[in-house]
């Protein structure tokens, strides 16, 4: 395997996020989760049965991965080892910047996916369903910390500011173009 | 008069996105098999149609709501509900397909405007004649097979409006006759709304790339790096005569933007966005790229470089100008 893909973190911050594999993520993130489909549940009900279905999301420049179970109030959000390999109804790895672009909605699941960005394996039917209720969520930095009003509007300004910087840094794709 | 650039949403805050990029209309479909993008966790429910076209209409755009499926027999309840929906969500005009559910728009919705779906294919001057004069269609879909000199001549023998493809996803079989989906797996654009439905497609990856298989079919294999292309049977590779090929079509997407000063000299009154299965950050830029494209060409001005602009948004990572500059062997 290649040291360095383009877009993937370069080393030194792969080595800095390292200890984040040990933080509290997984609780939190269940948290913010259950937070927002309290406030958005059509999102949720837009997943519909595929709500009960696992997914394994693994950021290929990190060590750690998510197993998530999006089933709105219930959620769940796990943060795992690399190695601790899990069984999941789908597994989607890309590096952490095209996933976090995924998730705003700045880069197109389709471009990222001709442009072999991202890799997927399992339930395709699962994996489309959550990737349009992304879609049409409009998630922002500032749902994951619960952040409303103008401390909201600063969090989505200086996340997506960072992102945008981080992406021309590491020569993400923007908007999809080939890789 | 300039030319309409209808643009795809499968979600509502597609539709806002292609709002807020410039689309003059959008077009959509509800959540079942009443449309042809039927995938999972897509499309609108009827309230959400409600907000979308009032959305739309504040910011002066029209909403095109798709229901081109072809209805099932003696179970047309879900179709009849459709056009009863869209009528209720204030939409600008239905897209349709279906004999029975054209007769029932025209019989029970007279004050909806019919607009005949690509899955119809209906390509010469007596069939779209039949249209108009049956159910009062106003505007015709052109299927994907014709030339632009083609689509001039018809535009010279007919009295609706037609629109044609510009961009996006192509189907390289005349619509709404194509049976590789149902022959593979039981279902089809056609009739559940759907090609190559996801429930079917699988990828694995081992030393040699990656597989495709469409229930259980190997339709492709990619090696690392290689650009992919959408599950479709249409799109695979295989074996005939002792070489593997693309049989049917390479995956590539359409794009006629070099062809928009001879579509509005053709007589097309608005040009298609393929792509509701796409997420905003494709509408956005796909529909922003074509408008400045259109006004671009509106002002007497020069080509946008839509080819480079918008290559990374594309299938295969190829475009073509499809059938429109095609001649046929
Ligand atoms: S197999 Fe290809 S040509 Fe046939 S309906 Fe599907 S996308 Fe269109």
């Amino acid at each position: 395997m290649a040291e360095h893909f383009r877009g993937e973190l370069p080393r030194l911050l792969r080595i800095l996020a390292a200890p984040a594999g040990f933080l509290p993520l997984g609780p939190a993130l269940t948290l913010a989760v259950r937070r927002f489909a309290r406030r958005k549940p059509t999102v949720f009900d837009r997943l519909g049965e595929y709500g009960k279905c696992s997914f394994l999301i693994e950021p290929s420049d990190l060590d750690f991965s998510f197993l998530m179970v999006p089933d709105g109030v219930r959620s769940e959000v796990k943060c795992m080892r690399r190695r601790a390999t899990q069984p999941a109804d789908v597994t989607v790895r890309a590096p952490l910047l095209v996933l976090l672009g995924l998730l705003d909605g700045t880069l197109d699941g389709d471009a990222m996916f001709f442009n072999r960005a991202i890799s997927v394996s399992g339930r395709t039917d699962a994996l489309v369903a959550l990737r349009n209720a992304i879609e049409d969520a409009e998630l922002t930095p500032a749902d994951f910390v619960g952040a409303t009003g103008g401390l909201g509007k600063l969090v989505d300004r200086s996340v997506i500011g960072g992102l945008g910087l981080a992406r021309r840094f590491t020569g993400s794709p923007i908007h999809g173009e080939p890789s | 008069m300039s030319l309409e650039l209808v643009c795809p949403a499968g979600t509502p805050s597609a539709l806002r996105a292609a709002v807020e990029a410039g689309a003059h209309s959008v077009y959509c479909g509800f959540r079942d098999e009443t449309n042809a993008r039927n995938f999972p966790g897509l499309n609108f429910s009827p309230d959400e149609m409600i907000e979308g076209v009032r959305f739309a209409h504040a910011h002066g755009a029209k909403v095109l709501v798709a229901i081109n499926t072809f209805a099932k027999a003696g179970s047309m309840e879900a179709w009849k509900a459709a056009l009863a929906n869209a009528e209720k969500a204030g939409a600008d005009a239905v897209i349709l397909a279906d004999l029975a559910v054209l007769d029932h728009a025209a019989t029970h919705h007279p004050n909806l405007r019919l607009h005949l779906s690509v899955q119809a294919a209906a390509a010469t001057p007596e069939a779209i004649a039949f249209y108009a004069d049956t159910f009062g269609v106003k505007r015709v879909v052109m299927p994907r097979v014709l030339s632009v000199e083609e689509i001039a001549k018809l535009n010279a023998a007919i009295n609706v409006e037609t629109e044609a493809f510009v961009f996006g996803g192509l189907c390289p079989m005349t619509e709404g006759r194509c049976s590789l989906s149902s022959y593979a797996t039981g279902k089809s654009p056609n009739l559940t709304g759907v090609c190559s439905p996801p429930e079917h497609v699988a990828y694995s990856e081992d030393r040699n790339g990656t597989a495709t298989r469409l229930n259980g079919f190997t339709i492709d294999r990619f090696g690392a790096g290689e650009q992919a292309g959408y599950p479709t049977l249409c799109k695979g590779r295989f074996v005939a005569g002792g070489k593997t090929s693309y049989l049917f079509e390479d995956p590539v997407s359409l794009n006629a933007a070099s062809l928009i000063a001879a579509f509005a000299k053709a007589g097309i009154t608005a040009l298609k966005i393929e792509g509701r299965q796409r997420g905003k950050g494709y509408v956005t830029e796909v529909v922003r790229t074509f408008r400045a494209a259109v006004d671009a060409i509106d002002a007497g001005g020069t080509e946008v470089e839509v080819g480079r602009l918008l290559a990374g948004l594309v299938e295969g990572g190829r475009q073509t100008s499809g059938a429109y500059k095609k001649t046929w062997r």
